[in-house]
């Protein structure tokens, strides 16, 4: 039903603040925002429709290609969702090298989140700031895995390569100075008055709200839902993993969850490094018929594979659910609406830390 | 000023989204549930809702679904009032109290709970179609 508004701003599909193209049509009644209309379809791969058919073998690269921010843990779904289907059991070492990947791979994203966000309320300092920050994250990435995108080191049964003994050395002196950087960084972040004024307050997304959306990940986090896929799988469970959970629901509570879990990284991985026991990285096993539909914990949230295979190991039929998909529904349809400026609307929808790549898939 | 000016058509995007697997089924398990025809719902849900909601249909159809069990309200189960007003919003908040009074006044008249609850859905029908 068409309603009264004052005046219809698009923003997008390109804008400096958005990483991807993405056109959202804001009603506006004064400064009020009263609705948004999301217009997607600026960048769809069609990569479902790709895999269908492949042999696992081919689906595991083309699964971490739906996203190049979040590759590693598009990877690791897919490649644990094919192991729980065949029954294939994964070495002890290579189960906690997966985390340290995954680790390695949450602390670039968010700090690319928080960078972003930083970067739409125009406090370009701490943005650079962050971006340095990552470079480092990256390194460690790629010394690890090899690649710093799209790395493929997660295979059925383990990892495609082992941690040296420097390596390990030099993650341990990276992740110190990582750890002492962002407690500087995060410090501003959360006392900063100029940055409270933009960010405290804003985007209100209640507890409510973000489970009628059915938002996932730091943005459910950001609203005190104490929601994490981490904590169902065996290898967290073992490292006894807790969520980070914030209850002031508003943009600056997103941006600190994200902190809060940097800091929660470096310390997975540390524990990581401290009990990675010696043995083999790659088990065997064959891929068989089945179907599972199996979540993890990316980045940004629940991500979701609904996977069917023959008894060749190709893929008859898969469904993806990226948190992304979630979380801007939350973010356009919970929590833009009501904002008081149309110049939060961009701070807002950065702060749910949207993919585009994700959403389209 | 209330229309656009450079305007695109989505119904093609938007029905693609629908057509996918997931979707697909939760659409037809709707349809079925309500008596509506699937194409006739596809055309209800492009028109009514953007991209995004379309795209977090299989969410919202899921989280609304654990709202309807974790309340002890049966009829408002039975009539999935939660996936129709908050989950999938095709009917009006205030419409669906309404139609689920009506329901159980059928049932406290002494109108047997099966057919009370297809004449509230009859009642969801028409306001979806609305």
């Amino acid at each position: 039903m068409k309603r009264t508004v004052d005046v219809n701003i698009p923003l997008g599909p390109v804008h400096p603040c958005f990483k991807e193209p993405v056109r959202l049509k804001c009603e506006t009644r004064g400064e009020r925002v009263i609705g948004v209309e999301v217009e997607l379809g600026y960048m769809k791969k069609g990569i479902e429709r790709i895999m269908k058919g492949r042999p696992w073998q081919e689906v595991m690269f083309l699964a971490e290609r739906v996203c190049g921010i979040c590759s590693v843990i598009h990877n690791m779904v897919f490649i644990e969702a094919i192991e729980r289907i065949s029954g294939i059991d994964v070495p002890k070492r290579a189960a906690f090298l997966r985390v340290i990947a995954n680790e390695l791979d949450r602390m670039q994203s968010h700090l690319l989140a928080n960078f972003s966000y930083c970067y739409t309320i125009e406090h370009e300092t701490l943005a650079m700031y962050l971006l340095d920050v990552r470079e480092l994250v990256m390194d460690e990435l790629e010394r690890l895995t090899g690649a710093r995108v799209t790395c493929a080191y997660i295979i059925p049964g383990g990892v495609r390569c082992d941690i040296r003994a420097e390596d390990q050395a030099t993650l341990r002196i990276s992740l110190d100075r990582i750890e002492s950087d962002l407690h500087r960084y995060a410090k501003m972040f959360e006392t900063g008055p100029m940055i409270a004024l933009r960010s405290k307050g804003i985007g209100i997304l209640t507890q409510e709200s973000a489970r009628r959306s059915h938002a996932v990940g730091p943005t459910a986090r950001g609203s005190g839902i104490n929601v994490d896929m981490r904590t169902l799988h065996p290898t967290y469970q073992q490292l006894g993993f807790v969520p980070v959970v914030r209850k002031d629901c508003d943009n600056h509570a997103r941006i600190m969850v994200r902190f809060d879990e940097l800091f929660a990284s470096i310390r997975i991985i540390r524990q990581c490094l401290d009990t990675l026991q010696k043995g083999i990285i790659r088990g065997g096993g064959i891929c068989k018929a089945g179907e599972i539909r199996y979540s993890g914990e990316a980045p940004r949230g629940e991500l979701t594979y609904t996977i069917k295979t023959d008894e060749f190991g190709r893929i008859t039929d898969i469904q993806i659910q990226t948190p992304s998909i979630m979380n801007i529904e939350a973010c356009c349809h919970e929590m833009i609406v009501g904002v008081d400026s149309i110049a939060d609307v961009t701070s807002t929808f950065v702060s749910a830390d949207p993919c585009i790549a994700c959403t389209e898939r | 000023m209330s229309g656009w000016l450079y305007e695109q058509d989505l119904m093609v995007q938007k029905y693609h989204i629908l057509i996918a697997t997931r979707h697909d089924r939760i659409l037809r398990t709707i349809a079925s549930d309500v008596g509506i025809g699937v194409q006739e719902l596809r055309k209800t849900l492009i028109e009514r809702l953007d991209m995004i909601l379309l795209e977090n249909l299989p969410a919202r159809y899921e989280a609304a679904i654990a709202a309807d069990q974790k309340g002890d309200d049966l009829v408002a189960l039975a009539l999935g009032r939660y996936i129709f007003s908050t989950g999938i919003p095709l009917v009006r908040e205030s419409r669906m109290d309404e139609i689920l009074r009506t329901t159980k006044e059928r049932l406290d008249r002494g109108t047997p709970r099966p057919e009370a609850i297809a004449a509230g859905k009859a009642l969801i029908r028409e306001a979806i179609l609305q």
